[in-house]
């Protein structure tokens, strides 16, 4: 268990392995996030209230779910770095801040689409679930810009950490506190948040494959970013030097 | 020389810090007066901005007293530990016999005297600009009494993080404000409700769970987040 | 690649218990640069040892790493026969650091400074406050804020600390830098009684150090 954790830990033996999954990862990514689309676009039937509208919803709840992975992933890679000093958890960190914020954004663009036509508003504070993922958006652009402020590389690395289980721990405190805060605020609007009052089985059917996907594609995105990483900061050792003069 | 020495309590040392940042506070009476003054004047722009009906004031008034207080709050913190890390007190306190918690802990009480303190005592007169229905003063008042030193000690966190970088500008209120979002909602809360005639004792409840959270935690993370700031 | 050579000899009789401080394979890479790399030495009660090497080649950092403010090594520390990590508290009340940054408010008195940086260490009054301050002939300043005395009169604020330190180990990066000739003549004294009453230092300076069991480690020698 420890030789594996600590062979984990090495950029080195992550690179090798990672090259061999790689092609079978993005296959699969391409295969469940292909036939999910087909399968929200031409055979979801539409929803009796929202219409085709509805269909946006299949991406909008597969981002949202994943974008709430990245600070629990941010937090135990933090912890990781703090108490083992494990380089490879910290380049997975680094990365998975900026994609857990271009998620973040990605969750609040679908949803305002989706609510511009059912709600008739591009914007609405009394769903909770905006407002949370918008000051998670504004927390992991916290994580970015510390990371991009501090210079010292290893500094960096200590103080992302931090700040990301210090934000794990806040996420969910928001997110109760805006709940709390809504249900005290009922909306003036009559309009009906509920999102998939009427979806049908095959609805959640091809929303449960795009999550699937989503991750999938979380996961190639986290791979290939780490292996840049990987690449740029071990540039001086032996192996990544072999690797360069192997490719040319 | 080396044997007659005595290592102080933990106690002593708690005070000393205690005492010599209230000091450095008298001394610089600039980095006390300043964002009391900014909490002021942002209060006094609010009615100009918006209208000077009383109405329309009183709804706002404990939104607008408590936004003012975050960012003031954010402003103050600003120097918690940067004239430390500077001229490399901040060495001595990481280097020193005690357990790093306390001396932190005394550093933020030390903070929120002389600035989390006087928002409180000037709180109901800006109430009162600001038409807030007096009835509320009590409860505006202990909100604040428990949410300031809630804000003081999670900005520590992020204080203490990025007190090395050259040319801070505004990511500390970047990191910062995020956080302070739960004591915003229910200080707030607790207000309305006070002015409402409703109850706020679960709001004030909420609150003090959030201090007893931070006070148990933040300087923990302060502490430790100082030691890779000065590394 | 770094060496350790002996101005004179050490004294004879080693101190029970193993050397007080010794550093094992120590390497230290920062930037992706490496400043040292396996670096071993030992420091007995009693010793003086003077770090030197060249601008950039890692004395502040391996002093800070010493004292446990840098923890971005390989390699171990063993205090008194225990791992820094495990012995942290009781290291720390043994240790005195003097940085570049000297750690002097300029807002205080030289007085209110002592009284909180001494303090921290061991129990102060006044009139020990002021005696070391007299010693380091700050006599007259002791109530005048810092921002008015001058570089070298700031840094003797800092160094009265090592007369009120109970520290056995004495940690200093650039104590000399600007200090006048008197000074310097009388902290050379300070360092060589320390070291005679059992304590021990470790300095770096570009200054010709002559005391007796005084050792030299050179960095960045390949």
């Amino acid at each position: 268990m420890w030789l594996w954790f600590a062979k984990l830990g090495s950029p080195k033996w992550f690179y090798e392995l990672s090259s061999k999954w790689l092609p079978w990862l993005v296959v699969a990514t391409v295969l469940v996030i292909g036939t999910a689309t087909v399968w929200a676009l031409l055979f979801l039937p539409p929803d009796y209230q929202q219409g085709y509208t509805s269909r946006i919803l299949v991406v909008h709840v597969a981002v949202a779910g994943t974008s709430l992975a990245f600070f629990p992933l941010m937090a135990v890679a933090g912890t990781i770095t703090l108490v083992w000093k494990m380089k490879l958890a910290d380049m997975v960190a680094k990365n998975a801040a900026a994609l857990g914020a271009w998620f973040s954004f990605i969750t609040l663009a679908t949803g305002s689409i989706w609510g511009s036509v059912s709600w008739g508003t591009w914007w609405e504070w009394s769903d909770s679930r905006l407002v949370s993922m918008l000051f998670q958006f504004f927390l992991l652009l916290g994580v970015v810009s510390l990371r991009s402020a501090l210079e010292d590389s290893d500094k960096a690395a200590k103080a992302c950490a931090l700040l990301s289980i210090v934000g794990c721990i806040n996420v969910v405190i928001i997110k109760y506190s805006v709940e709390w805060w809504n249900t005290l605020h009922q909306p003036a609007s009559p309009v009906s948040l509920q999102t998939g009052s009427a979806n049908g089985p095959e609805f959640w059917i091809a929303t449960a494959l795009m999550i699937l996907g989503v991750y999938l594609f979380l996961s190639v995105s986290l791979i290939l970013s780490t292996r840049n990483e990987i690449l740029q900061r071990e540039r001086r050792a032996l192996w990544v030097q072999e690797l360069v003069a192997a490719e040319r | 020389m080396l044997s007659a020495s005595v290592k102080p309590s933990t106690r002593s040392a708690f005070m000393l810090t205690l005492k010599r940042d209230l000091l450095i506070a008298f001394k610089r009476k600039n980095d006390i007066v300043n964002p009391f003054m900014f909490f002021v004047i942002v209060i006094s722009l609010f009615p100009l901005a918006i209208s000077p009906e009383g109405e329309k004031l009183a709804e706002i008034a404990a939104g607008v007293i408590w936004i003012a207080v975050l960012l003031s709050a954010m402003l103050s913190m600003d120097s918690l530990y940067r004239g430390d890390f500077e001229d490399g007190s901040l060495e001595i306190l990481l280097l020193s016999p005690h357990p790093l918690f306390f001396l932190v802990l005394a550093k933020n009480i030390a903070h929120w005297l002389v600035s989390g303190f006087p928002v409180v005592i000037a709180s109901p007169l800006l109430a009162y600009m600001l038409k807030l229905p007096s009835e509320s003063y009590g409860t505006l008042m202990l909100t604040l009494l428990i949410g300031t030193p809630t804000l003081s000690l999670i900005g520590s966190i992020a204080v203490a993080l990025t007190v090395g970088l050259g040319s801070r500008g505004l990511i500390l209120a970047v990191i910062t404000l995020p956080f302070s979002v739960p004591v915003l909602i229910f200080g707030t809360l607790a207000v309305q409700a006070s002015a409402s005639g409703l109850p706020a004792g679960g709001y004030l409840t909420l609150l003090l769970a959030l201090l007893a959270g931070s006070l148990s935690l933040a300087p923990l993370t302060s502490a430790a987040a100082l030691r890779i700031s000065v590394s | 690649m770094n060496q350790i050579t002996e101005s004179s000899p050490a004294p004879d009789a080693p101190l029970p218990g193993g050397p007080l401080l010794e550093v094992r394979d120590l390497s230290c890479e920062r930037d992706e640069r490496v400043l040292f790399a396996g670096l071993s030495f030992v420091v007995d009660c009693g010793t003086v040892l003077q770090i030197a090497g060249s601008n950039g080649s890692g004395k502040t950092t391996l002093l800070r790493i010493l004292c446990g403010l840098n923890d971005g090594y390989d390699g171990e520390i063993i205090w008194r026969g225990e791992s820094t990590d495990d012995t942290a508290e009781s290291f720390v009340g043994d240790l005195l650091y003097f940085g570049h940054r000297v750690g002097v408010n300029k807002i205080l008195t030289p007085l209110e400074n002592l009284r909180w940086s001494a303090g921290m260490q061991r129990t102060v009054n006044d009139q020990l406050l002021l005696d070391a301050l007299a010693a380091v002939g700050l006599r007259g300043f002791e109530e005048s804020p810092c921002y008015t005395l001058s570089a070298g009169q700031q840094q003797r604020v800092s160094l009265a600390r090592l007369r009120l330190s109970p520290a056995t180990l004495w940690v200093l990066d650039e104590p000399f830098t600007t200090l006048d000739v008197d000074a310097v003549a009388q902290l050379e004294q300070t360092l060589a009684d320390h070291a005679r009453q059992g304590g021990a230092v470790i300095v770096t300076t570009h200054h010709k150090l002559t005391m007796p069991s005084l050792s030299r480690l050179t960095l960045g020698m390949s």
